[in-house]
C-alpha cells in the first residue's frame, strides 16, 4: 500500500511537470479530486488492518500535502508565465508624453507684491488698499504737497476733471488709513497697489506700474527703527547677506528722507553696467512722516512719529528676474509668463 | 544744475580736495551728482594762431591755402572750410598735436603741403548746439583779443570738469554757484567768499533818469541799475566757456553778464533797453486779459490777468520772470540798459511759463522762489561787470522798490530740542555737535537751555521746522551713523482681509485649473466697446475719461476685463498659441452718478476675476481631441465657487450679452443680484481678435463673493442611515432648462429628497423632434430612520406629477 502509494506520487508529479494550462486543472482532478486517484488509494484503506491503517493514514497525508504543494508552485509558476505573456502584450511607450495638468503662471509682478506682503505680514503689517482714481485731496494735498507746489512737477499726472485724478502714487492710502484710524495707533500697514504717471512708455518708463507702500506710526517711532526693519525686508528679498545704506533724499510727506540703496546683486558692489559702476542699486525711497501729514491726518506729531517707505515693484522685478523692458510686464506674451510657472521663489 | 570745478572754487576754496571726492560727498549728502566729465575729452597742441592770407589751392577749387603766424612760428595749412578770412585768429593743431577724434600730422593735398590743422568747436570735442550757427558749422573764429599762440586749452579753459547735480525740489538754493558752494563749505567746513558786489566806489553819471512802480501784490521787489555808454560785443572768452559748460548759449556781452550772474547768484537778471522805455518809468502790474506781447521770439503772446507784465505807461516790455518784449529787447544799437533784479510770485510765474511753454532758466528759479537777500547784490555784481566787460558807466544808484527789498522781514527762527533729535533719529547728538553742524552750514545759533535756536538764511527757504534742521543735522552726520533697531511696544497682528485672502486663493485655483495669470493697463480705447459689439448707448461704452491722455488708444478707463484681456489673447494668437487659458484680477471702473464731491463724482472700482480661454483641453497635441467648451468654463467658475462654499447660493441664467454667443452665454447671479457673466464669444467679436471661433469668457466681481462667502466652516452630520437612489427618464420640450426641472423635483420630493443630478440628455430617434429626454437620478435619505419603499414611491409619484403638470414631463419607459 505504500509503495503504491509512494509511486503513486512519483508518476503525479512526473506527469505535473508536463502539465500547462487546462492540464493543470485536468490534473488536480485525476489526482486531488473527489474521484481522483489519492482519494481511491485511500478508500482502500479500510481494508487494511487497524495497525497499518495510521501508518499507511501517514504516507497518504504526505503524498497529499507533497501534492498539493507542488501543484500550488506549479500553478503559481504558469499564472506568473500568463500575466507576464499579457503585460508584455499590454505594454505601452512609456517614453510619449504624459497627460499634463498643467498649473498656470504666477504673473511676476504678482509673486514678488506675495512675497513682500508675506515678510511685513510676518512683521506684523496689515495690507491696506485704496482708490486707483483718487482725489487731489489725498494724493497730493494731505501729503504736504499744495496746489502749484513745485513738487508736483515730480509726479505728471493724469486727470480726470480738476479734482480727481489717477494716482501717481500709493501714498494717499497712508492719507486715508490716518483718517479712518485716528486716533488710535499703532498703525503698521503695507499697501500695494497700481499708480499712474503721465510718462511715455519705453523700455524704463510706464504709464502705468505697482508700488508697495509701508506706514508705521506709533509712540517713540524711530528712524532707526526704519533702517532695521529695511534691513531685515532686504535680507529676506534679496539674500540674506544683503545689506544697506540710506542717502538724504526729499520728499514732500517725509522728513528726513531717504533713499535706500542695496548691494548691487550682480557684482556684489564691485561695480557694474546694472549699478553703474557704484557697487549700489536704488530700490526704495523712505523716510520720516512729515509732522504736516501727521497734523493734517488728526495725529498729534508730539505725541506719535512714524516712518514711510515705497518701493517700485516692476523696479524689484526686473532686478531679481532680470527683465530688460518694464513694458514685457504688460505685454502678457506667454513665452515669458510660462517661465513664472515654475520659477522658484 | 551744472557746475564746474573751477568756476565753483572761485567761491569756496577747494585746496585738497578733488573732484570725484566732492562728487561721491555731495551725493552721500543729498544732492546727488549724476554725471561728471572733464572739459578736455584730449586736446593738446592747439594754440590760437592769425590768419595772414588765404588764398585758392592752384589744383583743387574747394581747398583753400593759409598762411598762419602761431607767434613763434609761420605755417602753410590747407583747409576746406570757407569760413576762414585774413586777420582772424583761429584755433590751430600743429603738427602732432591730439583732438579727441584726430592726430594731427604732416599731410600733402594735391602737392601742397600742410603743417597742422584748422579746429571747428566740435573737432575740440566741444559741445557746439549752443554755438551760433556759422560758428558751430566751420573753423572756429576766435575774438580778435584771443591771445597770439596761447594753448588753446588754457585759453578756452578746458581744464576743467563738469557736474551735473540732480537737485530734489526741495534744494532750489543749489541752482546756483552760491548754493552749492556754501553746501561744499558745509561738508568740509570751509567758508563761502562771494565777490565784491560794493558799488559805492564807482563812478556815476546821473543824466538818465529812471523811475519803478510796483501795481501788484504778486511782486514783492524791484530793483533795477541803468547802465549807460556801454559797448555791445562778444563777452569775454572765458565767460562764454563758462555759460557754454553749464548750458546756456553765449549770445552778447549783455545778456551773458546777466546769464553769469543769475547762475552766479540763483537770481535772475533781465536787460531793456532804456530808450524803449517810455518816459524812463517802469511799471509792474498784471495785464489786461487778451493784452497782446511780443516776446523776443517774435510770438505774439495773448495774456490773461494772472500773468505779471513789466510795462511803461504806454505798453509791455516783457512777461515778468519768464521772457522779455521784443520792443525792448537789448540790440546793436543799444548803448543804455535798464538791468532789472526782482522778486515775482513763484505760482504765477509758475503758471505762466507752462502756460505759455516757455521753460527757461530764469522761470526755473522763479517759480522756485528767490532769495532776497541775493536780489541788491545781483544787481551790483551784474552792473559791475557791465562796467568792466562792456565799457559802461552806471547811471546814479539803483532804484529799489517794494516791501520784500525796503522793509524785509525777521529771519526765520527754529527751535531745536536735543532730546527730539535723539526721539527721531534714534541715536544721540551732543548739543556742542549740533552747533558744529550749524555753524558748517553757516546758520547762527543761540543755546536755550537744552535747545538751539537756530537762525536761518533767506538762502535757505527749505529750512522751516525742527524736522528740516533734524534733517541737516543726520545729513551731515552721515546717515550711516543711523543705527538700525527694531520697532518697541505694542505687539500687533499683520495679516490679509477677507477680500485679499479670497484674491489669493482665486489666484490659486485659477492657477491649478491650468490659467496664466496675466496683468493688463487700465486704459483702453475709448471706442474700444465697437470692437465687441457694444452699441454707443450701453453703460460699457460710457466709460471715464482722461482729460490729458497720452494716445488714443489709452484715452479712457476700462469697464470690462474683456477689452484688455482679448488683446492678450489677440497678442498670442498672433504667436502661433493654438490653446490659451488666461486669467486676471483687475480693476473696472464704472462711471456713478451717485457720490459727488466738488462738482465731480468718482467712478465706482470693482475689483474682477476674469477669464479667456479657448483649445483644446489637452496640452500634448497627441491627446487632442476636445476643445474647451462652454461647460469646461462653466466647470471653472464653479469649481471656485465650490471652492469658497458658496455654490449653492449661486445660479446660472440664460441671457443675452451683444458680444456672446446668444445661446451660449449666462448670468451668474447670487440669488437675484448678478455678480458675473460667463459665455462663448460671439463669432464676430473673436474673428475681428484674431481668434478661433470658440472662445469662452467669465467675469465675477471679487467684492460679491467676498460677501457671500462665510468666515466659518461647519461639520455637517454624517449620514447613519442608507440612501435610496431612483433613475428617472423624463420627456420633456428640448428647450426646457435642466435647470428648471431641478427645482420642481426640489420641490415635489420634499424633505426626504437629498440631492438630484443629471446623468444623461438624449436627443434623437427615440424622442420627437422637438423633445428630449433627460435621466435624473434621486437620491432620498432620512436622517433617522431607513426610509421604505412606499415613501419613496410617494415622493417619486409627486415629482412625476408636478413635473406633468408643468411641463407635461412623461416617464420615458
Ligand atoms: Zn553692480
Amino acid at each position: 500500500m505504500r509503495e503504491q502509494l509512494l509511486a503513486l506520487q512519483e508518476q503525479a508529479l512526473v506527469d505535473l511537470a508536463e502539465a500547462e494550462g487546462n492540464a493543470l486543472d485536468a490534473w488536480r482532478v485525476q489526482y486531488l479530486g473527489k474521484k481522483g486517484a489519492l482519494s481511491l488509494a485511500l478508500r482502500s484503506m479500510s481494508k487494511l488492518s487497524a495497525e497499518e491503517r495510521p501508518i499507511v493514514g501517514q504516507v497518504a497525508n504526505a503524498v497529499r500535502e507533497t501534492l498539493e504543494a507542488a501543484f500550488a508552485s506549479k500553478f503559481a509558476e504558469w499564472e506568473g508565465k500568463q500575466a507576464a505573456k499579457q503585460e508584455e502584450k499590454e505594454t505601452i511607450d512609456i517614453t510619449l508624453p504624459g497627460r499634463t495638468r498643467s498649473v498656470g503662471a504666477e504673473h511676476p509682478l504678482q509673486k514678488i507684491i506675495r512675497r513682500i506682503e508675506d515678510i511685513f505680514i510676518g512683521f506684523g503689517f496689515t495690507v491696506e488698499e485704496g482708490p486707483e482714481v483718487e482725489w487731489d485731496y489725498y494724493n497730493f494735498e494731505a501729503l504736504n504737497l499744495p496746489k502749484d507746489h513745485p513738487a508736483r512737477d515730480m509726479q505728471d499726472t493724469f486727470y480726470l476733471s480738476e479734482e480727481l485724478l489717477m494716482r501717481t502714487h500709493t501714498s494717499p492710502v497712508q492719507a486715508r488709513t490716518l483718517e479712518k484710524r485716528r486716533p488710535e495707533w499703532p498703525i503698521r500697514i503695507i499697501v500695494p497697489g497700481r499708480v499712474y504717471r503721465r510718462d511715455d512708455d519705453d523700455a524704463t518708463h510706464s504709464h502705468a506700474f505697482t508700488q508697495v507702500e509701508g506706514l508705521v506710526v506709533g509712540k517713540g517711532v524711530r528712524m532707526s527703527d526704519l533702517k532695521g526693519i529695511l534691513l531685515t525686508f532686504a535680507k529676506e528679498l534679496f539674500g540674506e547677506n544683503q545689506e544697506i545704506r540710506l542717502r538724504p533724499s526729499f520728499f514732500p510727506f517725509t522728513e528726513p528722507s531717504a533713499e535706500m540703496d542695496i548691494r548691487c546683486i550682480y557684482c556684489g558692489g564691485d561695480g557694474c553696467s546694472t549699478c553703474k559702476h557704484t557697487g549700489w542699486i536704488e530700490v526704495l525711497g523712505c523716510g520720516m512722516v512729515h509732522p504736516r501729514v501727521l497734523e493734517m491726518g488728526g495725529y498729534d506729531p508730539e505725541e506719535v512719529t512714524g516712518f514711510a517707505f515705497g518701493m517700485g515693484v516692476e523696479r524689484i522685478a526686473m532686478l531679481l528676474y532680470k527683465i530688460e523692458d518694464i513694458r514685457q510686464f504688460y505685454q502678457n506674451d506667454l513665452r515669458l509668463l510660462k517661465q513664472f510657472a515654475s520659477l522658484p521663489e | 544744475m551744472k557746475i564746474t570745478w573751477n568756476w565753483l572754487g572761485e567761491y569756496v576754496d577747494l585746496t585738497g580736495l578733488t573732484p570725484e571726492q566732492v562728487a561721491e560727498d555731495l551725493t552721500s549728502a543729498g544732492i546727488p551728482v549724476e554725471k561728471m566729465a572733464s572739459m578736455n575729452l584730449g586736446v593738446e597742441g592747439v594754440v590760437v594762431g592769425l590768419i595772414e592770407s588765404v588764398t585758392p589751392h592752384p589744383q583743387a577749387d574747394r581747398l583753400r591755402v593759409c598762411h598762419i603766424d602761431t607767434g613763434t612760428k609761420k605755417l602753410q595749412i590747407v583747409t576746406g572750410a570757407t569760413n576762414v578770412q585774413a586777420g582772424q585768429k583761429v584755433p590751430v593743431a600743429l603738427v602732432g598735436a591730439k583732438l579727441p577724434e584726430k592726430h594731427i600730422e604732416l599731410a600733402n593735398f594735391r602737392g601742397l603741403s600742410s603743417e597742422g590743422m584748422l579746429c571747428s568747436a566740435s573737432e575740440l570735442g566741444l559741445d557746439d548746439k549752443f554755438l551760433p550757427k556759422d560758428q558751430a558749422e566751420g573753423i572756429w573764429i576766435f575774438p580778435e583779443d584771443a591771445p597770439l599762440g596761447e594753448n588753446v586749452v588754457e585759453y578756452l579753459g578746458l581744464n576743467d570738469v563738469v557736474m551735473e547735480l540732480e537737485l530734489t525740489p526741495n534744494r532750489s538754493d543749489c541752482l546756483s554757484f552760491r548754493g552749492v558752494a556754501y553746501e561744499v563749505a558745509a561738508l568740509y567746513s570751509r567758508e563761502v567768499h562771494m565777490p565784491d558786489v560794493d558799488t559805492s566806489g564807482v563812478a556815476t553819471v546821473s543824466d538818465k533818469p529812471l523811475s519803478v512802480r510796483i501795481d501788484t501784490a504778486l511782486c514783492t521787489g524791484y530793483s533795477g541799475q541803468v547802465v549807460t555808454h556801454l559797448e555791445l560785443g562778444p563777452s569775454p572768452m572765458w565767460m562764454q566757456m563758462r555759460l557754454l559748460a553749464v548750458g546756456m548759449r553765449p549770445i552778447n556781452n549783455l545778456v551773458d553778464i546777466t546769464n553769469y550772474v543769475m547762475f552766479e547768484w540763483g537770481q535772475p537778471l533781465h536787460a531793456f533797453d532804456y530808450d524803449a522805455i517810455d518816459n524812463w518809468e517802469i511799471v509792474v502790474r498784471q495785464a489786461k486779459d487778451r493784452e497782446v506781447l511780443r516776446t523776443l521770439d517774435s510770438q505774439d503772446r495773448e495774456l490773461t490777468s494772472d500773468v505779471i507784465v513789466i510795462s511803461d505807461h504806454m505798453k509791455g516790455l516783457g512777461l515778468a520772470g519768464v521772457m522779455g518784449g521784443e520792443n525792448s529787447e537789448v540790440r546793436v544799437t543799444t548803448t543804455t540798459v535798464v538791468i532789472e533784479s526782482a522778486m515775482f510770485d513763484p505760482i504765477t510765474t509758475r503758471r505762466t511759463s507752462r502756460l505759455l511753454q516757455l521753460r527757461s532758466e530764469a522761470a526755473l528759479r522763479f517759480e522756485k522762489g528767490l532769495d532776497p537777500d541775493a536780489v541788491l547784490p545781483a544787481l551790483h555784481r551784474a552792473s559791475m561787470l557791465m562796467v568792466q566787460y562792456a565799457g559802461g558807466e552806471l547811471v546814479g544808484a539803483p532804484v529799489i522798490t517794494g516791501k520784500a527789498l525796503i522793509s524785509p522781514g525777521a529771519k526765520q527762527q527754529i527751535l531745536v530740542r536735543v532730546v527730539r533729535v535723539a526721539e527721531v533719529l534714534g541715536y544721540a547728538l551732543a548739543i556742542e555737535e549740533l552747533e558744529g553742524f550749524c555753524r558748517q552750514l553757516g546758520l547762527q545759533t543761540a543755546r536755550e537751555g537744552a535747545a538751539l535756536s537756530v537762525t536761518v538764511p533767506a538762502r535757505r527757504p527749505d529750512l522751516l521746522r525742527e524736522e528740516d534742521m533734524i534733517e541737516e543735522f543726520a545729513r551731515l552726520a552721515g546717515f550711516d551713523r543711523i543705527p538700525s533697531t527694531n520697532l518697541e511696544g505694542v505687539l500687533s497682528h499683520g495679516g490679509l482681509s477677507k477680500s485679499q485672502k479670497l484674491r489669493r486663493m482665486a489666484r490659486d485655483y485659477m492657477r491649478n485649473q491650468g490659467f496664466d495669470e496675466v496683468w493688463t493697463y487700465s486704459f483702453v480705447d475709448a471706442a474700444g466697446h465697437r470692437k465687441l459689439n457694444i452699441a454707443d448707448d450701453h453703460e460699457l461704452a460710457r466709460p471715464m475719461m482722461l482729460l490729458n491722455p497720452l494716445s488714443e488708444d489709452r484715452e479712457s478707463l476700462r469697464t470690462t476685463m474683456l477689452l484688455p484681456l482679448l488683446d492678450v489673447a489677440r497678442y498670442n494668437a498672433n504667436r502661433q498659441w493654438d490653446a490659451l487659458f488666461v486669467f486676471e484680477i483687475g480693476t473696472v471702473f464704472l462711471p456713478d452718478a451717485k457720490v459727488v464731491k466738488k462738482g465731480v463724482s468718482a467712478p465706482v472700482e470693482k475689483k474682477m476675476l476674469a477669464g479667456v480661454a479657448y483649445g483644446s483641453v489637452a496640452k500634448e497635441p497627441l491627446y487632442a481631441g476636445r476643445n474647451f467648451d462652454f461647460f469646461d468654463m462653466k466647470g471653472i467658475v464653479e469649481g471656485l465657487f465650490g471652492r469658497l462654499g458658496i455654490a449653492n447660493l449661486i445660479n446660472f441664467e440664460r441671457a443675452v450679452y451683444p458680444y456672446l454667443h446668444s445661446g451660449r452665454s449666462a448670468e451668474i447671479l447670487a440669488g437675484e443680484k448678478p455678480i458675473g457673466k460667463l459665455g462663448q464669444l460671439r463669432k464676430e467679436v473673436a474673428k475681428a481678435y484674431d481668434l478661433p471661433s470658440e472662445v469662452l469668457y467669465f467675469e465675477v466681481e471679487i467684492d460679491a463673493m467676498v460677501e457671500l462667502a462665510s468666515p466659518h466652516l461647519y461639520v455637517a452630520e454624517l449620514p447613519r442611515f442608507p440612501q435610496v437612489e431612483r433613475d428617472l427618464a423624463v420627456v420633456v420640450n428640448r428647450n426646457l432648462p435642466v435647470a428648471d426641472l431641478f427645482g420642481t423635483v426640489k420641490e415635489a420630493a420634499g424633505s426626504l429628497l437629498e440631492s438630484v443630478t443629471v446623468f444623461d440628455v438624449y436627443t434623437g430617434d427615440h424622442v420627437g423632434q422637438e423633445e428630449k429626454s433627460v435621466a435624473l437620478r434621486l437620491v432620498f435619505r432620512a436622517p433617522n430612520r431607513t426610509l421604505t419603499e412606499n415613501e419613496v414611491q410617494l415622493a417619486v409619484d409627486q415629482v412625476l406629477l408636478q413635473l406633468h403638470s408643468n411641463y407635461g414631463a412623461i416617464l420615458r419607459k
